[in-house]
């Protein structure tokens, strides 16, 4: 319990000063500066990761459940559904892949390299 | 009648419809534990239950939303509890974050032209277009940013999930396919295009694909809420 409250006092700290951040910087939403904020926190041990983790965890286990509403907004769409329902479909469909596309082959041809060359350089002085 | 009754009194009415949400997903959630189907996604689960049940008990959105209002604070402290993972990745963000950032800035461009582009000629409606570009994320800061840029969420909410079913039931075939084999690329591509979903089809490949996976669905939402805000408006103006 006690770790439960801790957890949550981090969590509010961080949301605050994202909140401050988003006020004088804007840019970022006030929830991603407090991701950011609370990974910097954790990082640096302002906060103890251990105390946190597990109440963290459940909290982003269950957190689909606050989604739920905004997804329910589809109930006004039915029209939109049945006019472009395919076209839709299409939209996502080609334009995930077209990410899953240049994301993996960029990926497979630049980061592979470093590694191997680090492997290789790892294994000269022995 | 009991419909009436219960939304005439907004603290009731908080408390029913808070509570058959939670019940309701907490159902869908402990039916995918048993049963693991993808597709069985719990928050997919719930809207397909609670939406004719709305219908059914005549309830509008507006009143639903209203009284749900609690649920949707929350989605705040809930992203920054993302900074956790963030935390635990950063070794791995630490070694390779100028050519991850480099290639996920590319890739995150890339999708949201294509996205707004497509939808703008086949749907010619802007609030659908924000929302259907912004949909390359995970879904709490999917709906953040669609609401910042007056895009339509609720299309965003529904957009996010149909990509992470997509990119989860056939991303990793495709991309093997194409000849993208190794962990980092298929965790970046996967966590990048399919997020939350994606991911924890992914971790059950291996550690190390799991955990760029999860670097890749951060770091590709930080860089999806820089740059969207710039090029969305600027790809607005090409249909005034």
């Amino acid at each position: 319990m006690k770790n439960v409250l801790y957890t949550i006092f981090a969590i509010s700290i961080c949301l605050m000063l994202g909140k401050l951040a988003n006020y004088l910087l804007a840019a970022l939403p006030a929830s991603l500066y407090g991701m950011i904020i609370y990974a910097l926190f954790l990082q640096l041990n302002w906060f103890s990761p251990d105390k946190i983790t597990k109440t963290n965890q459940w909290f982003i286990k269950h957190m689909g459940v606050c989604l739920v509403p905004a997804g329910m907004g589809i109930i006004n769409h039915f029209q939109l559904i049945q006019q472009h329902g395919i076209a839709l479909v299409v939209i996502i469909f080609s334009s995930t892949f077209i990410l899953l596309t240049v994301i993996g082959y960029l990926s497979e041809r630049y980061l592979i390299t470093p590694d191997n060359i680090k492997s290789k350089t790892m294994a000269g002085p022995r | 009648m009991l419909a009436t009754f219960i939304v005439n009194s907004p603290i009731l009415a908080s408390i029913v419809f808070t509570l058959i949400t939670i019940a309701t997903y907490q159902f869908a959630s402990a039916c995918q534990q048993k049963w693991q189907y993808i597709w069985l996604n719990p928050m997919l689960f719930t809207i397909s239950i609670l939406v004719p049940f709305l219908l059914v008990i005549d309830i509008n959105y507006q009143e639903y939303s209203q009284t749900t209002e609690i649920l949707n604070l929350l989605l705040e402290p809930a992203i920054v509890a993302l900074g956790l993972p963030l935390y635990q990745q950063f070794k791995q963000i630490r070694f390779y974050w100028r050519e991850m950032t480099a290639i996920l800035v590319l890739g995150i461009t890339v999708v949201i032209t294509v996205s707004f582009l497509l939808a703008m000629w086949l749907i010619k409606a802007p609030e659908i277009a924000i929302a259907l570009s912004l949909k390359s994320v995970t879904t709490p800061i999917g709906i953040t940013l669609t609401e910042q840029l007056f895009g339509d969420s609720s299309i965003t909410a529904f957009a996010i999930l149909i990509a992470g079913l997509f990119g989860a039931l056939l991303g990793p075939q495709w991309l093997s396919f194409i000849g993208v084999n190794s962990a980092k690329a298929q965790g970046l591509a996967i966590g990048s295009a399919s997020h939350v979903i994606g991911t924890a089809v992914l971790v059950r490949k291996s550690a190390e694909h799991g955990a760029y996976s999860s670097v890749a669905l951060i770091l590709s939402a930080i860089l999806t809420a820089l740059i969207s805000p710039w090029l969305i408006p600027l790809l607005q103006q090409l249909f005034n």
